[in-house]
């Protein structure tokens, strides 16, 4: 017998009576203004999330980022890009650039969190970078969690690797002290356009 | 004594830390509570979630095996393992055959459960922990305190002398920025220097093949980005039927145990990015065991999320080094016990039977009530401690009759008419450290009705009236 | 409507003014109260010790004592959630005879739910901090635990609110626990003694006189703290405010 199979029969000897699986009787919480609480919620985590009304990425980036000289990107229209994340072969070396300008797909407002679904060849460039800016469809933002996971860019996509990011890399890990930037960008700015 | 309460005698000499520490977990059990209130639906999102894990529980080996298949669709490899040596054999295994001995590891208690660490050493393999927590406990040789806050019992002075000593930083700066800045650029170094990447399992979905990691610092994330091989141990009972049911337990996860809304990364690793590879090892070490025990098998649900170890006033103030089980708090007594309760039986004191753990379980595990069940099967393994044993036969033979019960009293009462000193001092457990013995009343209750004297204080028998105060309905 | 008052071992033996005001209290609210003499102990230090099987002979005891009375009523919150969470498992056939755990009630959850006086006459111009017990409140819900997310609820303040004079407030951990827990306070007296002293603390912040709450055992460890560190506040049963006057 394999391990498996012992493992599996172990189970079954544990006559653990059928349970059927929840009926949810509840209606996940419901925010006014989605976009407002998930602008509160990304600051409540350290981040900082902006309305672009229509500004080009590249004065957004400017404005925010005024000294972030290596900034990698592959979305066409930063023309401000220095690197190309893709163009390289170690991964590596997207360590520590200042800025990483990526996508997210969906902004979740009651944990602010982004779903991003890896479309770069490295996800280095998602921890490594010491900024990050991610930049998320408007109206895709939703109220929590459920609705995320049963959204169609959630739902029907295939992916390698994906990520629930809330704001920047923190620990408080000594004395309970929060401090950002533990492995992970120290700052991350979701614009919403 | 339980082995518990003398290493509490100790941690609790020690005032000041003990203020700190039960001050730095009331917080953050605080922030928990407020978050709790921030979700309308919080208790019915408690509810679904204990529901779909004893759902899953009771088609364990249906997920599994939906899982093993999907993930091997998806192009992961999957081991599995009947114990820790199993699984430290499954895991030195892939990395011998993989080659390299530059291993960075994120945070997993499973690894602590199974020894992987030091079993990793001893083979030349330099694992690295990359929490930041769970590096300062490796580099001071301790385990760590609490499942999710590692290095909780450590003060910052202490941090800085470490870093001083292994990283040469500032003399006498203890300033936690400073400190966990100085952190990130030496472990920056072992990440890009790792040949490996380890990481626990925070959930596996079933449906999708894809196993979700969460942490805050990213550390998991960062190191999985470099290597090209990725193993992932998880406990069997880590397996979730979907993604509505990920979004349940995201929804809890981090408001129980830090107060936050969710952890910074909650990632999910689907599919090894071309030429990497990803294996998973399923482990059981005794909990197929554990689902067998009907009446203690609730523990399966664990989120791991430590909001027991938070609210737990015990724990609170004896830190988490004072437990026997490599896991502390309410959540440790109870695994302790269905590891081995020969070996952790001395966890078990360490309960006021507050209930407080089972109100705050995001997964509803009835955490006291276990401690509870678990006092009334020591005697059965002939486990009870022998003088509280004594104790409690004395008090019981006492008890059931009244005279020897009223005879006791007079007897007590008699002791309390002794100097202060004879009752009130450190042989006496109630005094211990400063509590006052009660004193007896000079007439029980008993005596007092019987004498007519209650009902004669109140001159009831006669001025009554029973509408006099009641409410119509 | 036949009442019959369960005396706690230590209330009999240390607090029997807690005893007296039970029956001053219920019998001002024009009950039938009386008090079955030579009860013991319902077994409860022995459980929570782990020796439940050992309190079968004073579950019997109990069942034998209570069995006349329509309604069995304690002042002791821990006291009464053992009679009704662990005689099940004790007696035999407990759901057949005639069991007490449908009929038992603490004292202040009786007045409250089943009595439900519109008055009760009782002065205590005193402020008072309010001790909610860990098995009153989590097990019995005299109030709501500060843990679940739902509407804030308290018994015991209710009641109090119906006595002129007094002022009631709650430490700031609203129903942390005190470190008492039977067999705990022995066998963990280091922790126990400092959940107390901390407990203690908390509740001499809100300057009250007194400590009142519906379990004399969490008073009864705090008072001895109290004693030892000539601590300036008190304990008193809620029962004796309750009655206090009347």
């Amino acid at each position: 017998m394999t391990t498996k199979e012992r493992i599996l029969r172990r189970i079954a000897d544990a006559r653990m009576p059928a349970e059927a699986y929840p009926a949810f009787d509840f209606t996940p919480q419901r925010f006014e203004d989605r976009t407002a609480e998930f602008i509160r919620q990304t600051e409540a985590a350290g981040g900082r999330a902006v309305l672009a009304d229509g500004a080009p990425l590249d004065e957004l980036i400017r404005q925010l980022y005024p000294d972030a000289r290596r900034i990698a990107s592959r979305l066409a229209e930063v023309k401000s890009a220095t690197i190309d994340p893709d163009a390289t072969d170690d991964a590596r070396t997207l360590c520590d650039v200042d800025l990483g300008v990526v996508e997210g797909l969906l902004a979740v407002a009651e944990n602010g969190a982004v779903w991003i679904r890896q479309n770069i060849r490295h996800k280095a460039l998602y921890f490594g970078a010491t900024a990050l800016l991610i930049v998320v469809p408007r109206e895709a933002v939703v109220d929590t969690m459920l609705d995320a996971v049963g959204h169609p860019a959630f739902a029907d996509a295939d992916f390698d690797y994906g990520c629930f990011m809330s704001g920047p890399s923190k620990t408080a890990d000594i004395e309970q002290a929060l401090v950002f930037g533990a492995h992970g960008p120290i700052s991350t700015t979701v614009v919403l356009r | 004594m339980s082995t518990h309460s003398r290493a509490a005698a100790r941690f609790v000499a020690d005032a000041a830390r003990t203020a700190w520490h039960d001050g730095a977990l009331w917080t953050v059990r605080a922030k928990r509570d407020r978050m709790a209130q921030s979700v309308p639906e919080w208790e019915a999102l408690r509810a679904a979630s204990s529901a779909i894990k004893r759902h899953t529980l009771s088609h364990l080996g249906h997920y599994l095996e939906l899982f093993e298949r999907n993930a091997s669709a998806n192009g992961m490899q999957v081991h599995w393992a009947a114990d820790a040596d199993e699984m430290n054999r499954i895991v030195g295994e892939i990395v011998a055959a993989h080659g390299g001995r530059n291993l960075i590891k994120s945070k997993s208690m499973l690894s602590e459960e199974c020894g992987l660490t030091p079993y990793l050493l001893a083979r030349g393999v330099d694992a690295v922990e990359s929490d930041l927590g769970e590096r300062i406990m490796q580099l001071l040789h301790r385990p760590p305190s609490h499942i999710v806050l590692p290095a909780i019992a450590v003060k910052r002075e202490e941090v800085g002398e470490l870093f001083e000593r292994v990283w040469h930083t500032a003399a006498g700066n203890s300033d936690p920025a400073y400190l966990t800045h100085e952190a990130r650029r030496h472990l920056r170094g072992k990440f890009l220097g790792a040949d490996i990447a380890m990481t626990g399992v925070n959930f596996a979905i079933a449906e999708a093949g894809a196993f979700a990691v969460c942490t805050n610092e990213g550390n998991a994330d960062l190191g999985t980005s470099f290597p090209d091989l990725h193993i992932a141990i998880m406990g069997l009972e880590k397996v979730i039927p979907d993604y509505r049911a990920l979004a349940v337990f995201t929804r809890l996860l981090a408001r129980s145990a830090t107060g936050q809304p969710v952890t910074t990364y909650t990632s999910l690793y689907r599919r090894p990015a071309a030429g990497k590879q990803i294996h998973v090892v399923i482990v059981d070490n005794g909990r197929t065991e554990s689902l067998a025990n009907e009446a203690h098998r609730n523990m399966l649900k664990c989120l791991r999320c430590g909001a027991c170890m938070n609210t737990c006033p015990v724990y609170r103030r004896s830190g988490g080094a004072t437990y026997s089980y490599f896991i502390p708090g309410p959540l440790g007594i109870n695994l302790g016990m269905l590891r081995s309760p020969e070996r952790y039986h001395g966890n078990v004191s360490a309960c006021s039977l507050c209930y407080s753990c089972s109100e705050v379980c995001p997964a509803k595990i009835d955490l006291g009530e276990q401690i509870y069940a678990w006092r009334q099967e020591l005697d059965g393994e002939g486990l009870a401690d022998a003088r509280k044993k004594l104790a409690v036969k004395a008090m019981n033979f006492a008890m059931r009759a009244p005279g020897r019960f009223y005879g006791a009293i007079a007897l007590g009462r008699f002791a309390g008419r002794l100097p202060h000193g004879v009752l009130n001092n450190r042989l006496n457990p109630w005094y211990g450290s400063g509590r006052d013995m009660p004193r007896f009343a000079p007439r029980t209750f008993d005596a007092l009705w019987k004498a007519g004297l209650v009902r004669k204080a109140c001159g009831t028998s006669d001025d009554s009236n029973p509408e006099k105060h009641r409410q119509t309905p | 409507m036949k009442v019959g008052l369960f005396i706690p071992c230590y209330i009999n033996a240390v607090y029997p003014e807690v005893g007296e005001a039970s029956y001053r209290l219920l019998a001002s609210l024009g009950l039938d109260v009386d008090y079955p003499t030579g009860q013991t102990c319902c077994g409860q230090p022995m459980a929570n010790a782990g020796f439940e099987r050992d309190a079968r002979p004073l579950a019997e005891r109990m069942e034998r004592l209570f069995a006349a009375y329509d309604y069995v009523v304690g002042p002791s919150a821990s006291c009464v959630v053992f009679v009704k969470e662990g005689y099940p498992r004790l007696l035999d056939g407990y759901r057949e005879h005639a069991c007490i755990d449908a009929r038992i009630y603490e004292i202040c959850e009786f007045v409250h739910d089943v009595v439900r006086p519109a008055k009760l006459g009782a002065c205590f111009p005193h402020k008072v901090s309010l001790h909610n017990s860990c098995h009153g409140v989590r097990k019995l819900g005299l109030s709501t635990p500060g843990e679940l997310n739902v509407p804030y609820r308290s018994k015991l303040r209710d009641l109090l609110e119906m006595v002129d004079g007094v002022e009631v407030c709650e430490p700031s951990r609203r129903d942390e626990c005190c470190g008492f827990g039977g067999m705990f306070s022995a066998e963990e007296n280091a922790v126990s003694i400092r959940m107390g002293r901390d407990k203690l603390r908390d509740h001499l912040a809100t300057g009250a006189e007194y400590i009142t709450g519906a379990d004399s055992s969490c008073l009864m460890h705090m008072q001895g703290i109290i004693d030892h560190d000539r601590l300036p506040i008190r304990t008193l049963h809620i029962v004796q405010i309750l009655a206090s006057n009347l």
